[in-house]
């Protein structure tokens, strides 16, 4: 479904351009929404990755969670209908597990070792939305996978599992793995041309490949102590950085023979050595030739003989 | 003058031409080339060739023709239904070059100049009359650039034809005048009933001549100026005329070819300038606590997260 939104067409960030993947929980053109709060509503959530502010979809009554990503490339704008969008991007508004973005508040709560009741563990100065995740349909029954949970009374109190959430990221890698094999997505080292598609399965693509494919993409949905942690958990041994590599020193081969020098420096004495000034003038050259240079003094008066600069 | 072909879509390149007269295919013929609407910045340029056995030269001087610049609209109209009615050995073709053409060669990624597409029209033309089997000893050309160049371009380019490069060549020889007079009445009419294909409404055809420093076609560029699409494709967009009025009316756009500063291309970029990493250690350690690499499967489809809409 390709809905564009349209809410007043003079000013610049007023409307934009989304693809969404079937309907947005009840709200479509067609359907009369059956409550009023029931149209989706964009939320700032705390992203789990970054710490920072996301965008992300709840759809009608707050039983669905969408995350929000744009595609951006310079030099894009739209033509939509009888207008110009400056704004080229393409916003993808996809599915997304509430439970990525309730971790991060079981996990803080669960340093305190206690049960406790969900809706006073997520709880967010920030982001005071946050506890609209609560009433995802998928929040509630899938807590168990990361958390352990008592139940007194009709009241469920939970605390944070590192080891149930470990075991649900694994599941969550190892459905990624399926579906990167299944999607043709090119896992293996080296770089990839955006317009390149490739023909030929990679024969070298190992399983390693795949998996640590698979453990980057959901890095992108949890902190980076749990990023770690999950890697050690996917037996993944880590990648040792390119920087640590030093280039081998170079040493200078022990001979019999004199030392010369490398370079022949004599050169730049002979008399039809001359400095050519060069052709093409850099940037920094060029913004300094634009400098406005009314009324200022060339750098050679200031060593004209004094006579003549008493005159003026 | 029959120009249905070419307003059909006058938005690309369209070839007219006579019938090829019996004798021409016979006898030895000479061909003169002549352009016409080098120079405005509206409308088509046209190219045209006229041929005609090397023995029947002195006819074509017996019906007067002479450089189109110094004749009359009426007379030019006149001469050319006169060179129409000489059929029997006299043939011309023409190659319009839409002003659409026009521009958009000129301002591809490759860019391709107004002499080389010049140059082309006039090969094209001439190969033209070979493949149609006209017997060709002789061109006479009018030049684009330096003489010379052309001559040996031309030269090379079809053996066994001597090819005379002239400046001038419309008033030296009758049958460069003869195309010269084919191709100002093919531009004429093409201008004065141009069909614009945007919906533009009733349309001023008040434009002048179509030169640049023409008052009358500088007011209509003024008038048709549109702040998004710049001007209808009677516009060549490749002349400097245009390029002036768009930077400073309408709304900038930018390619990603375009040209740009080393620092304004770093600042649309959002790169960090290099002394940055030379400043005070306070926001470059806040910098490096805060660098989260997004995964390349992300990166490398241009998708982003946003915090706002």
């Amino acid at each position: 479904m390709t809905t564009k939104k349209k809410r007043s067409p003079h000013s610049r960030n007023d409307r934009w351009v989304v693809v969404a993947a079937g309907k947005l929980g009840n709200y479509s053109a067609v359907e009369t929404p059956q409550k009023d709060d029931s149209d989706p509503t964009f939320i700032r959530l705390r992203n789990p990755s970054t710490d920072a502010a996301s965008l992300y979809l709840l759809g009608s009554g707050d039983v669905q969670l969408y995350e929000v990503k744009a595609f951006n490339e310079d030099f894009h704008s739209w033509f939509i209908g009888q207008t110009v969008q400056r704004d080229g991007r393409l916003l993808y508004v996809t599915p997304m597990d509430p439970l990525y973005l309730l971790l991060p508040y079981l996990i803080k709560a669960g340093k305190e070792g206690k049960f406790q009741p969900m809706d006073q563990v997520v709880m967010d100065e920030d982001f005071p939305a946050c506890t609209r995740l609560l009433s995802c349909t998928r929040s509630q029954a899938s807590l168990h996978h990361v958390a352990e949970e008592k139940e007194v009374g009709s009241l469920k109190y939970h605390r944070y599992s590192q080891e149930r959430t470990m075991e649900w990221l694994k599941k969550k890698a190892e459905r990624t793995v399926k579906t990167l094999r299944k999607s043709n997505i090119s896992v293996g080292e080296g770089v990839n041309s955006t317009t390149y598609v490739r023909v030929k399965q990679e024969s070298g693509t190992q399983e390693e490949d795949y998996l640590r494919y698979a453990h980057g993409l959901i890095s992108e949905y949890i902190s980076e102590d749990l990023s770690k942690a999950l890697l050690k958990h996917l037996q993944l041994p880590e990648l040792s950085s390119p920087k640590e590599v030093e280039p081998p020193s170079k040493k200078r081969k022990l001979t019999d023979k004199p030392v010369e020098a490398g370079e022949d420096y004599t050169k730049f004495n002979s008399s039809d050595f001359t400095r050519k000034p060069p052709k093409k003038m850099s940037a920094a050259q060029k913004t300094l030739a634009k400098v406005d240079k009314t009324g200022m003094k060339s750098m050679s008066a200031f060593f004209s003989p004094k006579g003549k600069a008493d005159k003026n | 003058m029959d120009l249905d072909e070419f307003e059909a879509d006058n938005s690309v390149s369209c070839r007219l031409a006579s019938a090829i007269p019996d004798v021409c295919k016979t006898e030895d013929c000479c061909l003169g080339i002549d352009e016409a609407g080098r120079g405005p910045v509206l409308g088509p340029m046209v190219y045209g060739i006229c041929f005609c056995p090397i023995g029947k030269k002195e006819d074509l001087k017996d019906l007067k023709v002479a450089d189109s610049k110094t004749l009359t609209e009426a007379q030019r109209e006149h001469l050319f239904r006169k060179l129409d009615e000489a059929k029997s050995f006299v043939g011309w073709a023409l190659q319009i070059l839409s002003p659409n053409t026009i521009s958009t060669s000129m301002l591809q990624r490759s860019k391709y100049n107004l002499n080389a597409l010049s140059h082309d029209a006039a090969i094209g033309l001439v190969q033209f009359a070979l493949d149609s089997g006209v017997q060709l000893k002789e061109v006479f050309v009018d030049t684009v650039g330096p003489a010379e160049k052309y001559q040996e371009k031309l030269s090379q380019r079809f053996p066994g034809v001597e090819v005379t490069v002239r400046p001038k060549a419309d008033s030296l020889f009758p049958i460069v005048s003869a195309a010269s007079i084919c191709a100002k009445v093919a531009r004429d009419h093409s201008v004065k009933d141009w069909n614009f294909p945007e919906d533009l409404g009733e349309v001023d055809a008040d434009y002048g001549s179509g030169y640049p420093n023409d008052p009358k076609t500088k007011a209509w560029l003024l008038k048709y100026l549109d702040p998004v699409f710049g001007y209808p494709q009677f516009v060549r967009f490749s002349w400097s005329t245009t390029q002036t009025l768009l930077d400073s009316k309408a709304v900038t756009v930018h390619w990603d070819d375009d040209e740009e500063d080393g620092e304004k291309a770093a600042a649309r970029q959002n790169n960090t300038s290099m002394l940055s990493y030379f400043k005070a250690g306070s926001k470059t350690s806040a910098q490096q606590s805060n660098t989260h690499q997004t995964h390349r499967f992300f990166t490398e489809r241009r998708l982003q997260s946003l915090a706002t809409l």
